[in-house]
């Protein structure tokens, strides 16, 4: 049973649907990539997974739950954690604060999580009492990560977590990336940097004009002609 | 000298007063992001509730009249922003037309209060005080708790924001609604108690301000408002701990300016250090990262 299974999902903004009919499936304990041309629809399927765009067909199901039509705030507590792409953590609240927020789905104590977490990003663990929105770039996008571990997902999605990086903070940015889908977690990642996401990911899927294009390994889809799939000129649902 | 301190006394009172309605309206601003036109009314509303209560029907103690009256209002609210105000927002995208609902809402309720409890002046049934030698001040028993009432409420809410789940979501849910909802926040309960938490603050604001003033009237909390905002914009929009500041600031100056020129200048003296302070430093005093 895949972590997170996405049928025939379609959604927009009001009546005007960006994306149409998206399948796809992310296995426990695997990264699986999602690139394509702007406007592809990349950033709203994943607004659709985690329910701030309700699909207005398909379904979307996390292990044996199909959460659909469920209240956006409620998905986090079915393993569903979403880090934006921007604006991604509560910059008035201090780095501790953010990840007690991110808690907040889990019932009961999670001091021990915190820690937990804490100890695996050494970064915030020295900055726990800093506003995060005096947090450096890379350091907020950390901190958005660390957040969303919180709830402990089965799978967690990720839009373009690296943006406007620096290369460093971009390593390290995909090590936790590698390092959660190694802990057993889906691993979802809207990603612009194509080399990146070929090299880091085990699934790839490429978006065009509001469709799942193609997809399939990343080894596979490495050898294709990539600009001429961005330009929508090349073959569909090769796999 | 003694003019001085004691307009410093009055000071202390009028910033009492302006604290619990500044902070009640800040915190509502913080979660909903439009601002409430027709907070004053609330204000005036609450007040006549505590009326009611105390003088018209059940002559119940002022205090305990203002409890209820004020617990009257936070219901109010609640209902007006499910049924009137919350429709809205999810309709349109900009604040702008929210304001403009809002505005309107004030003229209804104001309308509403003169027509049932008519123009003129009302007063509260108190018994006479005594006035009390504190140091330098001359304040009565009445003023003094409303003081001690502004500076527990103020402690409460300091407390509630820092400490409690509640007041940890409001605070990330006026940061980003989206990503608090995302996170596992009940965005809209957390509005509904913000609602509940603002209006019963205009409330006990509205029924201190006439406790304190001897006297209520319709339009006492319009009036008011106006010194409200430059309260709230000179301490930092969207900041709770800044409206606190801005109240005492606003509270003293305008006071204690009236002990030496015209009174009926005050609310110029409060839009003089308004501009000053937007001059000097646009985000107002307490200005935070995630908010503009």
């Amino acid at each position: 049973m895949p972590a997170l299974l996405a049928e025939n999902v379609t959604a927009g903004y009001g009546r005007t649907p960006i994306i149409t009919d998206i399948s796809l499936s992310v296995e426990k304990g695997t990264v699986t990539t999602i690139i394509g041309p702007n406007g592809a629809g990349k950033s709203t399927f994943a607004k659709a997974v985690v329910g701030i765009l309700r699909p207005t067909n398909g379904r979307i199901v996390v292990g044996d739950l199909d959460i659909t039509r469920m209240p956006g705030h409620q998905i986090p507590r079915h393993g569903v954690a979403y880090v934006p792409q921007n604006d991604n953590v509560f910059k008035s609240l201090t780095v501790r604060e953010n990840l007690e927020v991110g808690g907040f789905a889990v019932k009961g104590d999670t001091s021990a999580r915190m820690e937990e977490i804490l100890s695996v990003f050494t970064d915030l663990d020295k900055a726990r009492e800093k506003k995060a929105g005096f947090l450096s770039g890379g350091q907020q996008n950390l901190l958005a990560i660390a957040r969303a571990l919180m709830v402990g997902p089965s799978v967690i999605v990720l839009d373009e977590p690296t943006a406007g990086l620096s290369p460093a903070y971009t390593d390290v940015v995909w090590n936790q990336v590698e390092r959660i889908a190694a802990s057993g977690t889906g691993v979802l990642v809207v990603e612009q940097n194509v080399e990146r996401a070929l090299h880091h990911a085990h699934f790839v899927h490429i978006f065009v004009a509001g469709s799942n294009h193609v997809h399939g390994l990343a080894s596979e889809i490495a050898s294709l002609d990539l600009a001429a799939i961005f330009l929508g000129r090349a073959e569909a649902n090769r796999s | 000298m003694t003019l001085f301190w004691l307009s410093v006394g009055f000071g202390f009172v009028t910033a009492s007063v302006l604290a619990i309605s500044a902070v009640g309206l800040s915190l509502q601003f913080g979660i909903t992001n439009y601002i409430n036109f027709a907070y004053g009314d609330f204000m005036a509303l609450g007040a006549y509730f505590t009326y009611v209560l105390n003088a018209e029907f059940f002559h119940l103690n002022i205090w305990i009249a203002l409890v209820f009256g004020s617990l009257l209002m936070g219901i109010l609210a609640v209902l007006l922003n499910q049924f009137l105000l919350s429709p809205f927002a999810r309709r349109f995208s900009k604040s702008f037309y929210v304001m403009i609902v809002t505005f309107g809402l004030s003229l209804i309720i104001l309308n509403v209060i003169y027509s049932i409890w008519g123009p003129n002046v009302r007063n509260y049934t108190m018994p006479l005080e005594h006035v009390l030698h504190i140091g330098p001040f001359l304040l009565t028993r009445d003023q003094l708790i409303v003081m001690a009432a502004a500076v527990l409420m103020m402690l409460g809410v300091h407390l509630m924001l820092k400490t409690t789940r509640l007041g940890k979501s409001m605070r990330a849910m006026s940061d980003n609604t989206t990503l608090a909802m995302t996170s596992g926040i009940d965005t809209r309960r957390i509005t509904t108690v913000t609602w509940f938490l603002s209006g019963t603050m205009a409330g006990i604001a509205g029924s201190v301000l006439g406790i304190a003033e001897g006297n209520l009237t319709p339009a006492a909390g319009e009036l008011f408002l106006f010194v409200i905002f430059a309260a709230v914009i000179v301490g930092g929009v969207g900041s709770i701990y800044g409206a606190m500041a801005g109240a005492v600031l606003i509270g003293m100056a305008t006071e204690v300016s009236a002990a030496f020129i015209n009174p009926a200048w005050k609310l110029d003296v409060a839009f003089v250090i308004l501009i000053i302070t937007l001059l000097v430093r646009p985000t107002g005093l307490f200005s935070r990262p995630g908010k503009g």
